[in-house]
């Protein structure tokens, strides 16, 4: 390991995006590629090896500096023996954060990283960039009130699907996602038979948004502060938004179908969705026991998508839910179409039907009634209310997505059924391991839907 | 009582005052009573202008005060060039303009054209003699049917833009109530008794006109008959006139349209040829649901919907005035919503609008009053204050038409609040008497005792907007905070910066807002100079109580400066 490796074994640990966490790193070696000499910014591939065997490819920017920097000292990785010796997060070093967006109007391409600029896109220079301090698994700069730079920090082979969508829509003019600006790429080694990865994107920066999660708050917190009225009651009432990002949802589907690849999914593929999502219930037997009154229900709600003969498929968002969607001062506009992050990039770009996400959407609404809830004593009333307030505003999504496709996508119960039942399921094991008190949120859907079902 | 030093209006001319003006509206029936007859009148509003002088007022509105047989308002005005002999004379309001003036503020008076009462001499000249010389002042048809397109204004009490009069046996067209018939202006004589008509109060001294109605002047068929062409020409030569003849004069326009068609009425993009100023109508509603839904959206997105304006001109916002809170500029879904919202009994709601003052319609809050306030003092425009609102007076839903919100004024706990020494039974609208809104609780003279008043407060707040000329001046840029219930922008002008953050929501709130653009500078508090933490390019982070808001102003830091 070299020097720099070391000083980075002790360091990304500590870093909110490094996905590692917990497992023990053996070895750390890096491959620098110069991005500028003055100031000095590298790119870093980071090559980590776990004491379990498994491999990551981290992307880290640094800068250098020939002398310490008494206001940087939060973000400094080390030093190290050659000059320049002091060795800083570049993400973090405010006045070396022009360098991307200079590389970017340059067309640069050095070694294998490409930067490519979308046609007609224009890049601000001379603005420094200040990170997003919110974020978790990535890391982006927003530059004025112009641009943002999200930087991926784990490296895979082939595009990055948020990138591969918002180049493709680039065409449709969609109000309802963030234009691109650009993205850089690095090369694989054709010889080795390596695809590109993907190593950052340049989207417009919307000034001014609030995510869709603050706004149901906001609406829920209303509600609850009104002790006798109904969600069409109180002012808060969120309707008329979740229909309106219904709308946006639809629009936005119809363009991805539009542009990139869709299909059918036969009998086959369906049972093989079925078996699936029944693995992933037998799974979840084992950490949440609690689902197993549940199960046979639930196993039956799978089954009857197994009589579905074929399910037409398209691009999906993969992740959906009310903290992927910004309202600005018009409109809602989705984002990160990366899909699921802890799934394999060529799962996050296969097609899916896009009542997946419309599925996803939904449980939000659910988490989004319930969740100033589970740190209370057990309130029926309130209860009761949350679930009209999801009942009212899962409608006017739903509402709001068949005004423009022309079909209630409640319609196709089923499907969308059993997608909430498989997303409700894989919340419920994440509540168990990781905030086992937010678990009666997904059970208690669970629990619903089991019903629901038993009726019919 | 603390006079201002300043005294009179400036000897220089002035021609933008009214970019920077506070505008109070008020009803000359219902301010004071100097006669004891049971009505305001002139000489009742000229003993109380060294209390509006004291509130911080610049210009005053008057509405109709003209010889009228008062059934809209005194809208309905039957001689335009007489003060209606209830009020006083002509001297009267001679004295009134010079007192005013004498304090520094300026007087703009409503000025109809569209139409005028049926009891008007013009039009008992043409119902009564087609020929002679007011035959054709007004727009008659053998039939009922033409202009179609054209909707009508009053749903509640008209069925038709049409009324058959049958004196002259033909129908005569009204865009309002059927006994206001609208003046015919495709006659030239029509346009020169009505210019003659406003060069008889410009020259006794008025500051302007509120033009009202003017999207209706011209008919046209197969249109709307709503912002016509010949209408924006007709306006433009009144501005000819008007800037030929005079000078500081202004004219605002009352046109309840889109802000995108309202612009129109502002004239050439560069120079600004018609009216100086307009109302900004949609603004108020939105006000009213965004703090409602707890969310800045409905407000973000009409500021952002806002055109821009000529460099001369200037929009007029308000919260409140004597009409209803109107609900035209609002889509259907939004107009149920705030009837719902606000207008609980189905007596609060008149023709399209909500017929509340603004205590009420916040249920007496005083916390979203103030918040309402600040508001109207930082947005883009000149605010317009209703007389009344800044004691928080109340309103009567059981009176007629629009006069639940237009009761006397209340100035002291006595008998019929000071207004008037009549008998009660004499006034012409009893004042409020209620256990929450009545004189004895809500009086000037209660409050002018008391500094954390609403009124103290209002007065300090229309102060601070004066030392800030940003307020009234500069551009408006949103600020981007996570937080949706928090409604934050940056007023621009020159080195003037200030800051306005307003917490829409009932509970406490965070902000974090993104002012990297002014990394290392600082935030004072204007309302107690309170020097906050310097900026810098994280997300600044300020919490507010329910309903909170702050104005600061920024300034270079002077470590870095």
């Amino acid at each position: 390991m070299s020097e720099l490796g070391d000083l980075l074994k002790e360091w990304m640990p500590e870093q909110r995006w490094f996905a590692g966490k917990g497992r023990v790193l053996s070895t750390v070696d890096t491959t620098a590629i110069e991005l500028s000499q003055d100031p000095q910014v590298e790119l870093h591939l980071v090559y980590v090896g776990y004491g379990d065997g498994g491999t990551d490819v981290f992307i880290v920017p640094l800068s250098r500096h020939a002398d310490r920097n008494d206001q940087l000292e939060r973000i400094l990785v080390g030093e190290v023996g050659e000059d320049p010796r002091w060795v800083y997060d570049a993400m973090r070093d405010r006045k070396v954060t022009p360098v991307w967006l200079e590389l970017f109007a340059a067309g640069h391409h050095h070694k294998q990283l490409r930067f490519h600029l979308e046609p007609g896109a224009e890049v601000p220079l001379d603005l420094p960039g200040d990170i997003v301090s919110t974020e978790q698994s990535n890391s982006s700069l927003v530059y004025g009130e112009s641009a943002i730079l999200k930087l991926f920090r784990r490296l895979e082979p082939g595009l990055n699907p948020d990138v591969e969508i918002h180049d493709a829509l680039h065409t449709r003019n969609n109000p309802h996602v963030a234009p691109l600006l650009g993205f850089v790429a690095i090369e694989g080694d054709q010889a080795k038979g390596q695809e590109d990865g993907t190593i950052a994107m340049l989207q417009t920066f919307l000034p001014a948004a609030s995510d869709g999660w603050s706004l149901a708050a906001a609406s829920i917190r209303d509600l609850y502060a009104e002790g006798d009225l109904h969600p069409d009651e109180v002012g808060g009432d969120f309707a008329s938004e979740s229909y309106r990002l219904g709308e946006a949802t639809a629009s936005v589907h119809a363009d991805l179908a539009a542009v990139l690849p869709t299909g059918v999914l036969d009998a086959d593929q369906v049972s093989g969705v079925v078996t699936g999502m029944n693995d992933r219930l037998g799974a979840a037997l084992d950490v949440v026991p609690a689902l197993l009154p549940y199960a046979d229900s639930l196993r039956a709600r799978f089954a009857a998508l197994a009589e579905l003969h074929e399910i037409p498929v398209q691009r999906v968002h993969g992740d959906y839910h009310l903290g992927q969607v910004l309202r600005t001062y018009q409109g809602w506009t989705i984002l990160d179409f990366e899909g699921e992050p802890a799934r394999p990039l060529a799962a996050r770009r296969g097609l899916d039907s896009p009542l997946r996400d419309i599925a996803g959407m939904l449980r939000s609404f659910d988490y989004a009634a319930r969740h100033l809830l589970v740190d209370g004593p057990t309130d029926t009333q309130l209860e009761y209310r949350a679930n009209e307030w999801a009942g009212r505003n899962r409608q006017a999504f739903c509402d709001g997505y068949a005004s423009v496709t022309g079909s209630d996508p409640g319609e196709q119960s089923t499907l969308l059924h059993a997608l909430e039942t498989d997303k409700a399921v894989y919340e419920a094991v994440y509540e168990a391991r990781n905030r086992p008190h937010w678990l009666p949120i997904p059970l208690g859907s669970l629990a619903k839907l089991a019903a629901s079902e038993t009726k019919r | 009582m603390i006079l201002s030093t300043q005294q009179g209006l400036p000897s220089e001319p002035d021609p933008e005052w009214y970019k920077r003006a506070v505008f109070y509206e008020v009803l000359v029936r219902g301010f004071a009573d100097s006669n004891g007859d049971g009505t305001g009148d002139i000489q009742g509003m000229i003993g109380k202008l060294d209390y509006l002088q004291w509130l911080g007022i610049d210009c005053l509105w008057l509405p109709p005060f003209f010889a009228s047989p008062l059934r809209d308002g005194g809208y309905d005005v039957a001689d335009y060039c007489s003060v209606l002999p209830e009020y006083g004379t002509i001297e009267d309001f001679h004295e009134f303009l010079d007192a005013a003036h004498n304090r520094g503020i300026r007087v703009i008076i409503d000025f109809v054209m569209n139409h005028t009462s049926d009891q008007h001499a013009w039009f008992q000249a043409s119902r009564s003699d087609p020929d002679g010389p007011y035959g054709d002042f007004y727009v008659w048809s053998d039939k009922d049917t033409g202009y179609p397109d054209a909707r009508i204004i009053f749903v509640d009490t008209e069925t038709s833009n049409w009324t058959h009069d049958p004196v002259r046996n033909q129908f005569y067209w009204h865009r309002f109530f059927s006994h206001q018939p609208d003046l015919n202006f495709e006659n030239p004589a029509v346009q020169a008794a009505i210019f003659d008509s406003l060069r008889f109060w410009l020259d006794l001294g008025i500051d302007g006109f509120r033009l009202d109605a003017v999207p209706y002047l011209f008919e046209e068929e197969g249109t709307n008959c709503e912002n016509l062409p010949r209408t924006h020409e007709f306006l433009k030569r009144l501005r000819r006139m008007v800037d030929a003849e005079y000078t500081d004069r202004l004219l605002l326009c009352e046109a309840n349209q889109w802000p995108a068609d309202v612009v129109q009425y502002f004239g050439d993009p560069e120079k600004g040829d018609e009216c100086q100023m307009a109302f900004h109508f949609p603004v108020m509603p939105r006000l009213f649901m965004g703090v409602r839904r707890e969310s800045r959206f409905p407000i973000s997105e009409i500021l952002a919907q806002t055109p821009a304006i000529p460099p001369n001109c200037q929009w007029g916002i308000f919260l409140r005035n004597h009409d209803e809170l109107t609900l035209e500029m609002v889509t259907d879904e939004e107009r149920d919503y705030m009837w719902a919202e606000y207008a609980q009994d189905p007596r609060m709601k008149a023709n399209i609008g909500i017929r509340r003052r603004l205590a009420p319609l916040l249920d007496n809050d005083r916390n979203q009053l103030e918040l309402f306030t600040a508001l109207l003092l930082s947005l883009p425009g000149s605010p317009v204050l209703y007389y009344g609102d800044e004691i928080g007076m109340g309103d009567n839903i059981w009176l007629g038409d629009r006069d639940g919100v237009r009761t006397p004024m209340q100035w002291t706990p006595d008998r019929n609040g000071g207004f008037s020494s009549a008998d009660p039974q004499r006034l012409h609208l009893p004042p409020i008497s209620d256990a929450v809104y009545g004189y004895q609780a809500i009086n000037v003279e209660a409050q002018m005792r008391n500094t954390t008043s609403l009124l103290y407060w209002t007065r300090r707040m229309i102060e601070v907007r004066k030392q800030h000329p940003t307020l009234a001046l500069g551009t408006l840029t949103e600020v981007g905070s996570r937080n949706p219930t928090v409604l934050s922008y940056i007023r621009e002008y020159g080195d003037d910066v200030v800051l306005c953050v307003n917490n829409l929501s009932r509970f406490p709130q965070p902000a974090e807002l993104d002012l990297r653009r002014f990394d290392g500078w600082t935030p004072t508090e204007l309302t107690g100079r309170v020097v906050f933490p310097e900026i810098g390019v994280l997300p600044y982070m300020l919490t507010l109580a329910g309903h909170g808001f702050y104005w600061f102003q920024l300034s270079r830091s002077e470590s870095r400066a």
